[in-house]
Parts: C-alpha cells; structure tokens; sequence
C-alpha cells in the first residue's frame, strides 16, 4: 500500500502542490488525469524524492517518511520500495537491454550475476523483448525502450510502480504495444500510480482516477463515474478537450 | 651548413634514452591531472559551498597563466613552503633535497588539473540528468550512480578531448628542460652540444614527438571505438 497524506511543494515561490492526499491499495492501479503543468509529475517525483516535497508524508509498504525531515537512508529506502517508468525512458544509454534490467538487481538488491541475469532475461521476455536482450537503447524503438523501461522496474519487484506519461513520447503506432504491457501487469496485481492521458486505458484498468489541476485534487472516484457523469465544471471541460483525440479504443 | 643525415639517426637513438622521462612527466600530469580535474569538476557542477567558488577561481587562474609561469612558481616557491612545514613540524627534511623532477610533476600536475576539469565538465554535462534520475529511481546511491552510470558515459563523451589535453601535456612537458631535467628535449641539446648539429638533434626529437603523439591518438580511437559501441544507433 502507498498513501500520501498532505503533500505540497514549492519551487521558490511558485506552489506547485496544494495538499495532496492520495491512496493506492495493494494491487490498486490509480490513474492521475489533469491539464499540463497541473503538477502531476512533480506529485509522481516526490514520492521517491527525486523531487523533495516541501511538507507532508509518503508511505509506501508500511514505511512512512516525514517530508520535513527526510534521512538519505530513509529516501533510499523510499527508492528501494518504489519503481519509476519515466516519460522519456532513462534507460541506461550504455548499458543492453538485459543490462539495464539487471543493474537495479545486481547493485542494489544484490542478488548474484547469474541468478540476476537469469530473473532479468524472464521479465525481458515477458514484455515481448526476449530476442532484444543484448541490444543497446539506440537500437531500439520507443516502444521497445519503454518496455525496456518498464521491465527495469518490474524486476525489482517494488511495492509500487509510478509511470509518468509512459506513452506520450512515442509515435502513435507505438502506443498500443506499451499500453499493453501495462495492461498485464496490472492484471498481475502490482501497484501502479500512473499519470496518463489515454482516457480509454484509464477507464478499462483504473481502479480508481484522481483528476488534478493547479496543484489540487479537483476530483476522484471510480473511473467509470467520472468518465461518465464528472461532478466538477473543469474535470468536465478537461475530458470534452482530450475525448476525443484521446478516444483510444481497447 | 650541411645536414648530417647520419647524425639525425645518431641522435635519435640516444634520445630513446630520455623517452621514459618524457612518458613518466606526462603520464603522472595527466593522472594526477585528471582526478584533480575531476574533483574540480565535481564541485563546480554540484555548486559546492566554499569548494565551487574556489575551483572555479583555481581554474580561470591557471588557464590565464602560461604552463611555464605554474612551473617556476612552483620551482621558487614550493621549498619555501616544504622548508617552513618541515620545520615548524620539527623534520630534517630540507628542500634541497627535492629532485629536480619533483618540481615538473607538481607544476604540471596543476596545470592539467585546469584543463582536465573542463574536460571532465564538459563530458559529464554532456550526461542527461535523466540517467542519474533513473539510476536514484531503482535505489542507487548517488555515488553508485555516478560511478556505474554517470562516469562510463561522461568518459566515452569526453574522451576526443582527453585525447588532446593527453598531447597537449606531452608536448608542454619538455619546457621540464628548464628545471634541469633530461627530458627528449633537454637530450637533444645535450647530444648536440659537442658538435652543434642542433638541427639533426632537434628533427630526431621531432620524430619521436610525432611518432608519441600518433600512438596516443592511435589508442584513443581505438578505445573510442570500443567504449562508443552503445552509440552506434540504427532503429532495429
Ligand atoms: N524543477 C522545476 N523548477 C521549477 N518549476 C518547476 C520544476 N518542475 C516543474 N515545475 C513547474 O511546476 C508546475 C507543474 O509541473 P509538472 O509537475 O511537470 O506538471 P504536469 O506533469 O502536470 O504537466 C509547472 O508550472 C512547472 O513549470
Ligand atoms: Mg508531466
């Protein structure tokens, strides 16, 4: 289980965050919706500190961490527990495709080469990039590095996987295979925030969808609620811009 | 004057003799140069208090300077220094006793320390802020980042211009010559001066700076090659 409870940040004197509280049981897929700049990502980076919130507390998997006054031991301990799939992938520019899967193991989990290299090429070939294990990231496609992406943090088995746009760099013919990706491993029961804005994915494997804007929770509930009756005047503007674009179908 | 073609040969090899000198100065300056540099480097980049002011300070100084200047003010003013510590700390240690190589390798360990922290920033600026994101992201510490990911990648960006602070220290280590010590240069007059066949001297000198100079650029391509194999892109 993740819970936030009353997150802020500041960037000087822009607020970016205004009390944020947000619950993601085990096994929960929660989907963060929200106009650009709304501080979807900056909410996604604060809950393993690769930005520091100004205030309030993350939880992840019973170990709670007050923002205030975080130790280096207690944010790595929050790095450890969670997994980030990046917008832009970050995967290792000179490390393959298996490389990059087993460095989190070898390093931080410390398991041994071969026994790393063994789980490594398992969750490589489950996102369909079994035949890719010894390619570099400039050799693949978007899609392929997001997967790669993905598998990097699917391997470390964390408590929580935070996506941020995992789709939205990439060519639209490459959506569909990435979305599917997630699709199943949602189905596995991992924990998964993920800040999206493909509606139709949203709605099919969201438990639960958080809508942002200007730093707030504007409105949260079932996906199927909000998709179909938004209560609040800018969620419903919000999803008129993006449906029909967004009309991703599954 | 006449060219002595056989002298140039005769030359040549006695100078081989001063070659060890002239690899150990360089090599030393550009070791010593580099991690210096890197430190330097380290500091400015992550605007460390106190440390990143001065660096960067350290740095404009000795790249206004010329390389020769750094060597005689380390020459006069390091046994100052060394006989004040030694004898405020009570050693019998006296500066006399310095070899004049000493000297060469302090000066010109600073002097590339200068030129190598650009080196380094620039390679390691070249690294996306992304790659240290990511590897903080699965649990790694900020030096196992910087070691695993950060440094592979800013080393393969920087290496061209190591490559040439590498020649760089090669050539600017025969002004040695003026601290008393035989580097290839230094042999060259010496060999020269019974006969004055200073220009025979000199060319064999020249050949085997080219030839040193070649086999550095010779290596750091081919570790260029090896190192960029990552970046040879094409979408499969
Ligand atoms: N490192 C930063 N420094 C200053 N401002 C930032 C920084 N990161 C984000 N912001 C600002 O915070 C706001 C929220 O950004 P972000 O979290 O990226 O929004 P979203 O992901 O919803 O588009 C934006 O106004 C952005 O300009
Ligand atoms: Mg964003």
């Amino acid at each position: 289980m993740i819970k936030l409870s009353r997150i802020t940040k500041h960037f000087g004197r822009q607020q970016v965050l205004r009390g944020i509280d947000l619950t993601a049981r085990q096994g929960e897929v929660v989907a963060i919706l929200g106009p650009s700049g709304s501080g979807k990502t900056t909410l996604l980076r604060c809950i393993n500190y690769l930005e520091r919130p100004s205030d309030g507390e993350v939880e992840i998997g019973g170990f709670k961490v007050d923002c205030k006054h975080p130790s280096k031991k207690e944010i790595q301990t929050l790095r450890r527990k969670s997994a980030m799939v990046f917008q832009h992938y970050n995967l290792f520019k000179h490390k393959t495709a298996l490389e990059n899967v087993m460095e989190g193991l070898v390093v931080v989990r410390k398991l041994p080469k071969d026994e790393a290299r063994e789980r490594s090429a398992k969750v490589l070939e489950k996102v369909g990039l079994g035949a890719k294990l010894d390619a570099y990231p400039s050799q693949l496609s978007g899609g392929q590095q997001q997967r790669v992406g993905i598998a990097r943090a699917l391997a470390l088995e964390p408590e929580v996987i935070l996506f941020d746009e995992p789709t939205s760099a990439l060519d639209p013919e490459l959506v569909g295979e990435v979305l599917e990706v997630i699709r199943r491993i949602a189905k596995e029961g991992i924990t998964m925030i993920v800040v999206t804005h493909e509606m139709g994915f949203a709605r099919e494997v969201a438990n639960h969808v958080i809508f942002m804007d200007e730093g707030r929770i504007v409105e949260e509930g079932d996906p199927k609620e909000i998709f179909a009756r938004p209560k609040e005047e800018r969620t419903r503007q919000f999803l008129k811009r993006i449906t029909p674009e967004a009309s991703y179908s599954i | 004057m006449k060219l002595d073609p056989s002298f140039i040969w005769t030359a040549f090899v006695k100078l081989l003799s001063a070659v060890p000198t002239t690899l150990f100065i360089t090599f030393v300056s550009v070791l010593g140069g580099l991690i210096l540099g890197t430190a330097i480097a380290l500091c400015r980049i992550y605007r460390v208090p106190v440390l990143g002011p001065i660096s960067t300070g350290y740095v404009a100084f000795i790249r206004g300077t010329p390389m020769i200047t750094h060597l005689f003010l380390v020459y006069f003013g390091l046994p100052a220094v060394v006989d004040g510590l030694s004898a405020s700390l009570g050693w019998s240690f006296r500066s006399v006793s310095i070899p004049y190589i000493a000297f060469a390798l302090v000066a010109f360990t600073i002097t590339a320390s200068a030129y190598m922290s650009e080196v380094v920033r620039s390679g390691l600026l070249a690294v996306n802020r992304g790659q240290l994101e990511a590897a903080h992201s699965i649990g790694m510490t900020t030096p196992q980042a910087l070691r695993r990911i950060v440094f592979p990648q800013a080393f393969a960006a920087a290496l061209p211009n190591l490559s040439n602070s590498f020649i760089g220290m090669l050539h600017g280590s025969t002004l040695a010559f003026t601290v008393s010590v035989v580097e290839i240069n230094a042999k060259a007059q010496i060999v020269a001066s019974t006969n004055w066949k200073f220009f025979e001297a000199y060319l064999a000198a020249a050949v085997i700076f080219w030839g040193l100079t070649v086999l550095i650029e010779r290596l750091a391509g081919a570790l260029e090659k090896r190192i960029n194999v990552y970046n040879r892109g094409g979408v499969a």
